[in-house]
């Protein structure tokens, strides 16, 4: 039951995420000047004569009262009609769709590929002793800081500089699921997620081993990996999974820039080329795909934690630390 | 992590266990890549496909008939030809069309076709595909704007017989054979236009050596040869068919990431490459550098003589005087271009160049400011004249401007700012961009305009170039409004004299640097780097390149 | 967690490191109020023939493409880069404030309808709000500046939610409300002290995150305008030009990788001073 009232909730949540989106992009874009018929004619500085106009106003419906063009976008919306882009003359659902599956590759094996740094760093970081690890976790932790603010055209620019004009070894440019392709954008992007997922992380490991099931687990005579495998990892996991849904939208957020450095087709660079067509169809059809996706992909995170977390149904599930990391993922 | 320092044998072991465990997925991950770029020097072959890697901005249709910009030339240059083409002393050559005559009244053209040319449809070539061409360009539904423009003065087209088509005008124009060099009005099948909008923006068919065969918006379109190709090409080294199988034109839109491609062999050749590539190309090594500057107006900063301060042409000189650009044009191009002191590029032959009036002189300039009345400092050291600042407005297209450029803005900023003028710089996206120019709001601005041919100067000189078309698009951003200068402009593009022609333009070039409506900077920077492939030449028509005579040399 | 924790206290659970960033950050809010004390030259005076000098004495970090000097540039990107940090991270927790105190404190129908819109705020990624914003705004620091506070408030929402929440339901306030307190006075003496301060510390974090998104849309062609010495502007122009001259990329980097790494350290030392 409860399961059911919860799954209803995040569809009605997703139905307001994709209605409140909708009006807001359609309105906003619309207020924001700039003809759209200019997008449709060949764009910023056409000169399209006067007949020309009038013609694409007409074949595009923008003749009619501002409220009847947003009551054909909603209709379109229920009907998953996202109608035809401006500049390419093509159906929005089309060009999306074409692009979707590339930047969930992306943000997919990004996130992956995160993960595994943050475990196996934050794994290594809890091991190492005495002054040694002192050193170890002062490195591990100016890492990390480091990799979480750094921008990714840097770090993108950097790796094809060294990896690709010098070294070789891998391509500068990438194309849906070429695996040689993959790796550096997949890296660029990966990275700054790792550094914030291993901070986390690795609280996480740090406090589960001073936890008291950590010291009772010793007193029997446990070893230290079984106490890492067996406990540590599992409660350090938990409020990494909820934050992996967080993070996804910051993934989305830079896959916009690494498409556009890596010249790979994706929905970033769709909304990116959008909005400077001012492309109404394709930028309300992609932030609403974005939104869609972003929301589902939390809820997949907030289901998965709820299968795992032992706790009672009742309690407020989302830690402290949880929320306070979730917070600092811009 | 107190209690932990009891370490055991068989901890460390599973430590390392754990260990492994962890990185292997990075390690799966990492591997599970392919090297095959290995680049090794050998004699030009045929066959094999080339790709192209393009920072232009990706068209929202291939077809040059509609709209009409620059992405959409260098594309179609392989699938389209145009009626004639244009040798580097301006001479115009047969193509499409082998031969012609202009009548007495100058009002009417009668083309010769070539008679042996099918579109790759297996439509023929002949007078009616002429016709349909220049109607489908004229009609508004198209939405052309640079072919449109170009045949403006074309009232229609008449088949005499299959070879024969005649070209009525409403005026004379010495532009027309330019104009129809273009690749914007460039010939396609009929019954590729019959298709409508759609198909042809998809696919547009033409008579080319290559046929565009799939387009994978933000990635790619994928070109095949033409096998049936027949055409004899104005300058091409070798007849018929191309030699290369394939051409994979790929969008990428960073430079950086372009030259990075070309370097390690995923690419043959780049267009819009960063001035260090191209230093470094001509320094030596295997990338080949393609100057070919674009025809039509240079790269200048155009002034808004419509309004004040720039309606004094005293406050125009002494920004010019005072803008010093040489040092900066020297070190951000990495001494790769050179200084323009005209308004038409270095590709028309019938460029006037004049330097004695752009040399540097602050002095000069803060007494001309004088002169002019701006005799007033305000508290941040900037000139005024009745309480009002000297402030130049100065929007730039982000889209049109590469980063060398704003540096040289910044840099003519600061120049400008040493005899207290104020220049604000606002970067805009292209609508915005244009928003600023239709609302007037801009003191300097920069736009260059591709055109074949000198009759770009009455489009961006003539007073009738300050009217705006329904978009608010006007092309006389310097607002000069001289009926003297308009005269002559008028006579240019009417007279059949070629030595008049000349004079005409000339004396029009003249007047415009004479006045200070534009300080010319450089030619509109169009460089092709080559690796790994021979035979790549440009159109002298519009600069694009061609890869009819390209062979793969790897 | 108490409201009876002093001073001094507080300052201690600070630590070297925490320390260390504090006198950090402090010398960058002196850089950003005065910042001819630590470089007196003009940021924007150009000398085209000096450019692309290696960092050297006259040049500690070089010059760039116009032979402006990096280091006196940096120096004087302060002021605008700190700024949009914290004008950025202030409309968010400002939101946040409005938003997750009335949802902590108000009836459980207004919690249900703030924590809708905190959904739908969540769900929209920051750059592409940036994107959109900067659509509808044009280009700009402002947008992007709006579009990383909306993009954060969320998060600092629901923080503050939880922490109202359990504060006020504490037995401490409890007891200051059985005694008869005014309610303002409550919410002043132990619930506001004991819910903002955890929301300083991650707001802390926010600052460095929002500098780098700023210069990802410079990036994107969508950021500062020119000349300013903006770091993510200054990061971004120096790419291009990569490879013949490294250091015009390496202070403004270091720059804002610092002040991120000591916000973020300090962030985290606030959180355990909170907690103590």
């Amino acid at each position: 039951m409860s399961i059911f009232r919860w799954a209803a909730g995040r569809l009605g949540a997703a139905a307001l995420v994709a209605w409140v989106v909708t009006t807001v992009v359609f309105f906003a874009l619309r207020a924001a000047g700039g003809d759209p018929t200019e997008a449709i004619l060949g764009g910023p500085g056409s000169q399209a004569g006067e007949d020309a106009v009038a013609q694409a106003r007409s074949d595009y419906g923008l003749d009619r009262p501002l409220i009847v063009q947003y009551l054909v976008q909603m209709r379109r919306i229920l009907t998953f009609q996202l109608g035809d882009s401006y500049a390419r003359k093509q159906p929005v659902a089309e060009l999306i769709g074409a692009q979707l599956g590339s930047t969930m590759l992306l943000a997919v094996c990004a996130l992956a590929l995160a993960w595994v740094i943050a475990l196996s760093v934050a794994t290594l970081a809890t091991r190492a002793q005495g002054v040694l690890g002192r050193v170890v976790s002062g490195l591990v932790q100016a890492g990390e800081v480091t990799a979480t603010v750094m921008p990714h055209f840097w770090l993108g620019a950097v790796l094809i500089l060294v990896f690709s004009s010098t070294l070789g070894w891998f391509p500068a440019t990438s194309v849906g699921a070429s695996p040689a392709g993959l790796v550096l954008p997949v890296v660029t992007l990966a990275i700054p997620t790792a550094g914030f997922l291993g901070q986390v992380m690795r609280d996480g490991l740090d406090e589960a081993a001073a936890s008291p099931f950590a010291t009772t687990a010793r007193a029997r005579g446990a070893s230290e990996s079984r106490i890492l495998w067996r406990h540590s990892l599992r409660h350090a996991a938990l409020p990494a999974i909820s934050l992996s849904g967080w993070s996804f939208g910051s993934l989305l957020s830079g896959a916009v820039v690494v498409e556009s450095l890596f010249g790979r087709p994706g929905l970033g660079r769709l909304l990116l080329d959008a909005t400077s067509t001012r492309d109404v169809p394709v930028v309300v059809g992609s932030v609403l795909v974005v939104a869609l996706t972003y929301t589902v992909v939390t809820t997949m995170a907030d289901g998965v934690e709820r299968l795992v977390d032992p706790r009672p149904r009742g309690a407020d599930r989302a830690t402290d630390r949880t929320l306070r990391a979730e917070a600092a993922i811009v | 992590m107190l209690a932990a320092r009891r370490a055991t044998t068989a901890r460390a072991t599973t430590r390392r266990r754990a260990v492994v465990a962890a990185l292997v997925p990075a390690v799966l991950v990492l591997a599970s890549c392919s090297n095959d770029t290995s680049v090794a020097s050998g004699a030009p072959q045929d066959g094999g496909t080339l790709v192209y890697a393009t920072g232009d901005a990706e068209p929202s249709c291939l077809d040059p008939h509609v709209g009409g910009n620059y992405p959409q030339a260098l594309l179609t240059t392989q699938v389209l030809e145009p009626l004639v083409g244009r040798d580097a002393d301006g001479e115009i050559l047969p193509w499409l069309a082998v031969s012609w005559n202009v009548s007495d009244d100058a009002l009417t053209w009668d083309f010769t076709l070539a008679d042996d040319v099918t579109f790759t449809d297996g439509t023929p070539f002949d007078a009616e595909a002429v016709k349909v061409n220049v109607a489908h360009l004229q009609d508004p539904a198209t939405g052309s704007s640079t072919g449109y423009l170009a045949l403006a003065k074309v009232t229609g087209v008449e088949v005499v017989d299959a070879t024969h088509a005649r070209f009525h005008l409403s005026e004379p124009d010495s532009a027309l054979l330019e104009s129809l060099s273009q690749q914007w009005t460039a010939i396609e099948s009929p019954t590729g236009i019959a298709r409508g909008t759609d198909a042809n923006c998809q696919a547009p068919v033409g008579t080319g050596p290559f046929v565009v065969e799939s387009w994978t918006p933000q990635q790619q379109v994928d070109l095949v040869r033409n096998d049936g190709y027949t055409t004899v090409a104005p300058e091409a080294k070798h007849a018929g068919v191309a030699y290369l199988d394939r051409i994979v034109w790929r969008f990428i839109p960073d430079a950086a990431t372009r030259y990075a491609a070309l370097q390690s062999g995923e690419v043959q050749v780049i267009d819009n490459p960063q001035p260090d590539a191209i230093a470094a190309a001509r320094a030596g090594g295997d990338i080949t550098d393609v100057d070919a500057p674009r025809p039509g107006s240079v790269n200048r900063i155009e002034l808004n003589s419509g309004q004040a301060p720039f309606d004094d042409i005293r406050v125009r000189e002494a920004f010019v005087r005072a803008a010093d650009v040489d040092p900066g044009i020297e070190t951000l191009y990495a001494g790769t271009v050179a200084r323009s002191y005209s308004p038409l590029s270095s590709s028309e032959p019938l460029a006037t160049s004049d330097d004695s009036l752009f040399g540097t002189d602050a002095d000069a300039a803060n007494a001309l400011l004088d002169a002019a009345g701006w005799t007033g400092r305000d508290g941040d050291g900037y000139r005024t004249k009745d309480g009002q600042r000297l402030t130049l407005r100065f929007p730039v297209s982000t889209n049109q401007s590469v980063a060398a450029e704003q540096s040289l803005f910044e840099q003519i900023q600061a120049n400008a700012r040493g005899v207290g003028f104020e220049v604000i710089i606002t970067p805009l996206d292209l609508s915005g961009w244009y928003g600023a120019l239709a609302a007037n709001e801009y003191e300097i601005v920069s736009a260059p305009y591709t055109k074949v041919g000198p009759d770009v100067l009455r489009i961006l000189y003539h007073s009738s170039g300050i009217t705006p078309a329904p978009s608010g698009y006007f092309a006389n951003h310097a607002k000069i409004a001289d009926p003297d200068l308009d005269d002559v402009l008028d006579r240019a593009a009417a007279t059949t004299d070629q030595t008049e022609r000349a004079e005409l333009y000339a004396q029009a070039q003249q007047t415009v640097l004479d006045g200070f409506y534009i300080l010319p900077l450089y030619d509109q920077q169009n460089h092709f780097l080559v690796r790994g492939a021979t035979g790549t030449r440009t159109l002298h028509t519009v600069s694009t390149p061609t890869f009819l005579d390209t062979r793969l040399a790897f | 967690m108490t409201a009876t924790t002093t001073r001094p206290a507080r300052l201690r659970a600070l630590g070297v490191t925490g320390a260390f960033a504090l006198v950090f950050i402090l010398l960058m809010v002196v850089a950003a109020v005065w910042p001819t004390l630590f470089a007196p030259g003009d940021p924007d005076a150009i000398d085209p023939r000096a450019a692309f000098t290696a960092p050297g004495l006259a040049h500690w970090f070089g010059t760039d493409e116009s032979g402006r000097d990096v280091f006196t540039r940096v120096v004087h990107g302060t002021r605008q880069s700190l700024g949009i940090g914290a004008a950025a991270t202030a409309i968010g927790v400002g939101l946040a404030l409005v938003i997750g105190l009335l949802a902590g404190l108000g009836p459980r129908r207004l919690d249900a309808a703030l924590s809708r819109v905190i959904e739908v705020l969540f769900a929209l990624p920051s750059l592409v709000l940036a994107l959109l914003l900067v659509a509808v705004m044009g280009k700009g620091v402002t947008p992007t500046l709006i579009a990383v506070g909306l993009a954060t408030a969320p998060g600092y929402a629901r923080i503050l939610r939880s922490q109202v929440r359990s504060v006020a339901g504490s037995a401490y306030v409890e007891a200051a409300r059985l005694e008869g307190q005014p309610a303002l006075l409550v919410f002043g003496r132990h619930v506001a002290p004991n819910t903002l301060w955890p929301l300083v510390a991650i707001a802390t974090l926010g600052v460095g995150q929002a500098i780098v998104w700023v210069s990802a849309l410079s990036f994107l062609g969508l950021g500062a305008l020119p000349p300013s010495p903006e770091w993510g502007a200054m990061v971004n122009g120096g790419r291009v030009y990569l490879v013949r001259a490294w250091w015009l990329t390496l202070a403004p980097g270091l720059a804002i990788t610092l002040t991120a790494a000591a916000l973020t350290v300090l962030g985290r030392r606030l959180g355990r001073v909170a907690a103590a």
